[in-house]
């Protein structure tokens, strides 16, 4: 792989992103080079959780251009880890924390292949960075929303990945589990991993970022946490003004569905 | 053929009074149904009310000969006592077992429905003639009812309105809103009790008519037509049983009516009741999909298209507005210069005439008239106000052009208003171009 | 007119021939051509129950069972549209000896679910209905046409219990043959692409994100339905197939949590349930004198498991209380 060493990380430009009709992103354009730990706060509905699926290509862009690393999606896909919300899984499903995690070497493998023995130490190994190597064989159902968490975790740590584009991990879930990714996501960081986290509570923002990108619909900022996250632009992107373009919103979408 | 005669002829009067009441119940049931988006509810219990047709048919077989109808009510509460069975079954399946909805139904719908078939071969077998009266419930036929019928089903429906109407206002808050209807005091397990049991009761009511497997469409047909029309829940209610009765007589119209115009033509043939009561209920369901004024598929489409037309006049206004206050522009020009072909110009000039924006000069060239500069502003106005709102949020100024083309459509005079407060009364684009003072149009 | 050597059998006398002759059968002795109409039954439902039970397992997963049961409801209309209505129609597609051929059946049904899908998918994302309404009308509207269709062309408003009831008793070889390549194909599809099944309906989000098309997955699966459901269509009819897809993975998921147990145990449980279902029959006939339908009492077996299942679970945590 011919990486340009300046090559940004990730790399948006123009991208606009409708889902169903309504607008969910305006001109998105953001930057964010190698190793650094970046929160994506905003509003809710503000479009958080679609950039990071539009960034996986699981939603299709209106117009705009993605790399990572130079390259494009399906390139440089391998690179890519993916931690979804925790709700967005039934966990009454019949299937063991152990095996959960063995589902980040399926890219790798690909069809037609079946687990290695490699596979399922590296899952163990896995486990254990998380903390949770006792859990191996219990069903999920059975575990607390943290272990779920560190579950989804240990998940992606598997696919060895450069990037990592996790939503909403700390939603729901213990101190003493938040204390544990923070710490795994640092790690992370020092090993030259960048992270993109969808993130819900301003206040541990300076902690817990290096970088941050505020949106409501459209890119308020992004930067560095220092030069960047301050009362002006948390303003513009929750407070009144915030509101003004949730109400456009809904109008544009009254228009372009017919509904008004 | 005359529609009195529906209901004055002896031998077309009780099917066809029979079928409207039964849809009628059905439908009023259904809205609940639908509402509460447990839609398969109903398919599930006309199955599962089968066994029980099955069984009483069984049990009478062996006491009397086949052809009683004074013994229908035995065979409903038959199938009642089933359908309450796997009511109750699909309750313990979600609720102890902690099994998903979908498959509950399922399992419900076809072990019961299996049990079914099993009685129903033994029936074949010993009583023949008993089995066509199973086959009646399967498939429903409105053609053999009597007066009895009629008037057993006419209680049932009345008992049925009666309840609706009595716990109206609890369910129309369970409806809207569960928690706070609990809050309030409504006992929730109780009104679900009797709404679950007011299904259960339509739909054995309804199966005579239209048969086991399609008894569902009969709850969801009305009650998706009526909602397409309404808001109001006293009106779903209404409409729903209106499109309900509608579809209990003209399935029985159609299904004799078709049939005589086709013998008329040479061909012969026989429509099933059951059938066309169904499809007649799914047909108006489909007209209230796609033509409802406000919610139908034509609207939003004309919405739509109607939206891009004043779009584009806009945007013809502006055009002109920027050449200047008392500019004359001829057609040509304004051909090359914008991106519209000749025949849409023509149209997007005329139509811009006729409401007063634009008037046509001794030249034959196009100006705006006084109204019109004042309209042409206002929405150049819009478009800079955007545009310095989306730089006060953050965009770069060279994007913001875009986008404001498509808000200045489609902002509304309050959201202007909060701009202004916001963005502290402006008096520049960020192009540098004067924001246009606003005075309110009419 | 070679002798049924199962009739006048009890249920354990059949038993016991049964797996004598399917012994015979596997080392030789026996000839598939001289199979005995009960042992093709147990085998046409064996193959029904566990092909069913193995997609069934995905599709309660994925909670998308009412979708498989708007399927075999609109597969029959096409099924009986065909035969009843083009089948004339149709140069050398030729009626089947015992009924319709096999090109009609996979054509038609295909076809139906195509249109079932495409119809339900209209109605959600483009008139706007919710979900639930939109499957419910789809199949009774569909259904509803059928029977007019049906009744149009032959009349009579039968629309023929066999084919939604099925008839066991008129089976014959080449059923077996289709349920058998429908059951591999099930197995083999569920096989080379397992870790990909669990992924897609654990995990759709994750699993589209890397690289593993949920959508696509589910489209395959429908067409699975779809096969099986043909496949059991001269067996048990169309209606009842939603008892095989469904009953014994609720069974199953009651004693296990974990896949492949669940899958192993709902294929044990269904084609347990087949064998003794046949047999039973048998029995009810030789013993009682009371011929049955042997789908009725297969699907009624499958509740009976199910509750037996329920009730040993419920005694054994009573035990263990009072330890």
């Amino acid at each position: 792989m011919d990486e340009n060493a300046d090559s940004a990380a990730v790399s948006v430009e123009g991208l606009s992103v409708n889902y169903d009709k309504t607008p969910v992103l305006w001109d998105i354009h953001f930057d964010i080079p190698k190793a650094k730990l970046v929160g994506i706060v905003g509003p809710n509905g503000a479009g958080k959780s679609t950039l990071l699926k539009t960034l996986l290509g699981m939603v299709q862009p209106l117009s705009g251009r993605i790399e990572f690393f130079g390259e494009t999606l399906k390139r440089a896909g391998q690179r890519i880890a993916y931690v979804p919300q925790r709700s967005s899984v039934d966990w009454d499903f019949p299937i063991t924390a152990f095996e959960v995690v063995l589902m980040g070497r399926y890219r790798k493998l690909g069809p037609l292949k079946w687990v290695r023995r490699a596979d399922r130490e590296a899952a163990t190994h896995a486990l254990v960075s998380v903390g949770m190597e006792g859990f191996a064989d219990r069903q999920i159902s059975q575990l607390s929303g943290g272990q779920q968490q560190r579950l989804f975790l240990a998940r992606a740590l598997l696919q060895d990945a450069d990037i990592y584009l996790m939503d909403e991990p700390f939603a729901g879930v213990d101190m003493a589990t938040e204390k544990a990714i923070i710490g795994l996501m640092d790690r992370l960081k020092t090993q030259g991993k960048t992270l993109l986290v969808v993130h819900h509570d301003l206040g541990t923002v300076h902690n817990y970022f290096d970088w941050v990108i505020m949106l409501n619909t459209c890119l308020i900022a992004y930067g560095p946490v220092e030069e960047v996250f301050h009362a002006d632009a948390i303003m513009r992107t929750y407070g009144a003004s915030g509101a003004l373009i949730e109400e456009a919103v809904k109008l544009v979408r009254g228009k372009t569905s017919g509904a008004s | 053929m005359n529609i009195l005669r529906y209901f004055t002829d002896p031998v077309l009067q009780a099917p066809t009074l029979g079928s409207m009441l039964m849809c009628l119940s059905a439908a009023l049931v259904g809205v609940v149904v639908v509402l509460k988006r447990r839609s398969l509810l109903g398919e599930a219990l006309s199955h599962a009310s089968y066994p029980g047709v099955v069984i009483s048919i069984f049990i009478l077989a062996a006491f009397f000969p086949a052809g009683q109808d004074w013994l229908a009510p035995v065979i409903l509460l038959g199938a009642f006592t089933t359908a309450l069975l796997g009511l109750f079954a699909i309750e313990l399946l979600e609720r102890r077992l902690k099994i998903k909805n979908d498959a509950a139904l399922c399992f419900v719908l076809s072990i019961f429905f299996g049990v079914g078939v099993l009685f129903a071969s033994r029936l074949q077998f010993e009583h023949a003639l008993w089995y066509k009266t199973m086959q009646v419930f399967l498939f429903g036929q409105a053609a053999t009812m009597n007066n009895t019928h009629v008037i057993l089903y006419a209680a049932l429906a009345a008992l049925t309105i009666a309840i609706l109407l009595l716990k109206y206002y609890p369910i129309k808050l369970t409806l809207f809103d569960r928690d706070y209807a609990k809050t309030v005091g409504v006992r929730l397990a109780a009104l679900d009790a009797l709404l679950f049991v007011l299904i259960a009761m339509a739909i054995v009511i309804g199966i005579r008519s239209v048969g086991v497997v399609l008894m569902a469409g009969m709850l969801i047909a009305p009650a998706v037509a009526a909602k397409q029309l309404t808001h109001r829940l006293k009106w779903v209610f209404i409409l729903a049983g209106v499109v309900g009765a509608l579809s209990g007589f003209l399935g029985n119209y159609l299904s004799l009516e078709i049939p005589a115009w086709g013998s008329g033509l040479g061909w012969k043939f026989t429509l099933p009741t059951g059938p066309m009561i169904l499809l007649s209920a799914s047909s108006m369901s489909l007209l209230a999909l796609l033509f409802a004024p406000k919610q139908g598929l034509v609207g939003r489409k004309w919405r739509i298209a109607t939206f891009r037309w004043v779009s584009q006049g806009e945007n013809l206004l502006k055009f002109l507005w920027k050449k200047g206050d008392s500019a004359v522009v001829r057609f040509t020009d304004l051909r090359a210069q914008t991106p519209y072909s000749s025949l849409q110009l023509w149209l997007l000039l005329s139509g811009l005439q006729r409401q007063g924006w634009i008037k046509r000069s001794r030249s034959g060239g196009y100006a705006l008239t006084s109204d019109g500069v004042v309209r042409a502003g206002y929405i150049v106005r819009l478009h800079r106000l955007w545009e310095v709102y989306l730089v006060h949020l953050g965009q770069g100024v060279e994007k913001v052009h875009c986008r404001a083309e498509e808000m200045e459509h489609i902002l509304t005079p309050e959201l202007e208003q909060q701009l202004v407060d916001l963005l502290n009364h402006p008096k520049q684009d960020p192009h540098h171009q004067p924001i246009p003072y606003s005075e309110r149009l009419p | 007119m070679i002798q049924n050597p199962y009739s006048g059998k009890n249920l354990f006398e059949f038993l016991i021939l049964f797996v004598q002759r399917m012994g015979e059968l596997l080392t030789g002795k026996l000839s598939l051509a001289s199979l005995a109409s009960d042992e093709v039954q147990v085998l046409v439902l064996a193959l029904v129950a566990s092909s069913a039970a193995t997609i069934g397992t995905f599709l309660v997963l994925k909670r998308i069972t009412m979708l498989a049961n708007s399927l075999s409801h609109t597969i029959l209309v096409g099924i009986v549209v065909a035969y009843i209505v083009l089948l004339p129609w149709l140069p050398g597609a030729g009626a089947h000896a015992h009924g319709i051929s096999i090109e009609v059946l996979l054509g038609a049904s295909l076809v139906t679910a195509l249109l079932t899908t495409l119809l339900t998918h209209v109605l959600t994302h483009v008139l706007k209905l919710q979900e639930d309404a939109s499957i419910g009308l789809v199949f009774t509207t569909l259904f509803a046409l059928g029977i007019v269709l049906v009744t149009v062309f032959t009349r009579s408003t039968h629309l023929g219990t066999e084919a939604i009831m099925g008839n066991v008793d008129a089976l014959h070889l080449d059923d077996l043959y289709l349920i058998f390549w429908v059951a591999l194909i099930d197995f083999a599809l569920i096989t080379l692409f397992f870790k990909e099944w669990k992924a897609t309906t654990f995990d759709p989000a994750f699993a589209s994100a890397n690289g593993i098309s949920s959508a696509r997955y589910n489209h395959l699966l429908m067409i699975m339905t779809s096969l099986t459901v043909i496949g059991a269509f001269r067996a048990v009819g169309v209606l009842l197939v939603l008892s095989f897809l469904v009953a014994p993975v609720i069974t199953a998921r009651l004693c296990t949590h974990r896949l492949k147990p669940l899958l192993l145990y709902a294929n044990l449980i269904g084609i347990g349930s087949a064998l003794i279902s046949v047999a039973l029959s048998r029995h009810l006939l030789t013993v009682h004198r009371l011929p049955v339908s042997t789908s009725g009492l297969v699907v009624s077996m499958l509740g009976v498991v199910f509750l037996l299942v329920l009730a040993s679970r419920a005694v054994k945590a009573k035990m263990q209380r009072i330890d």
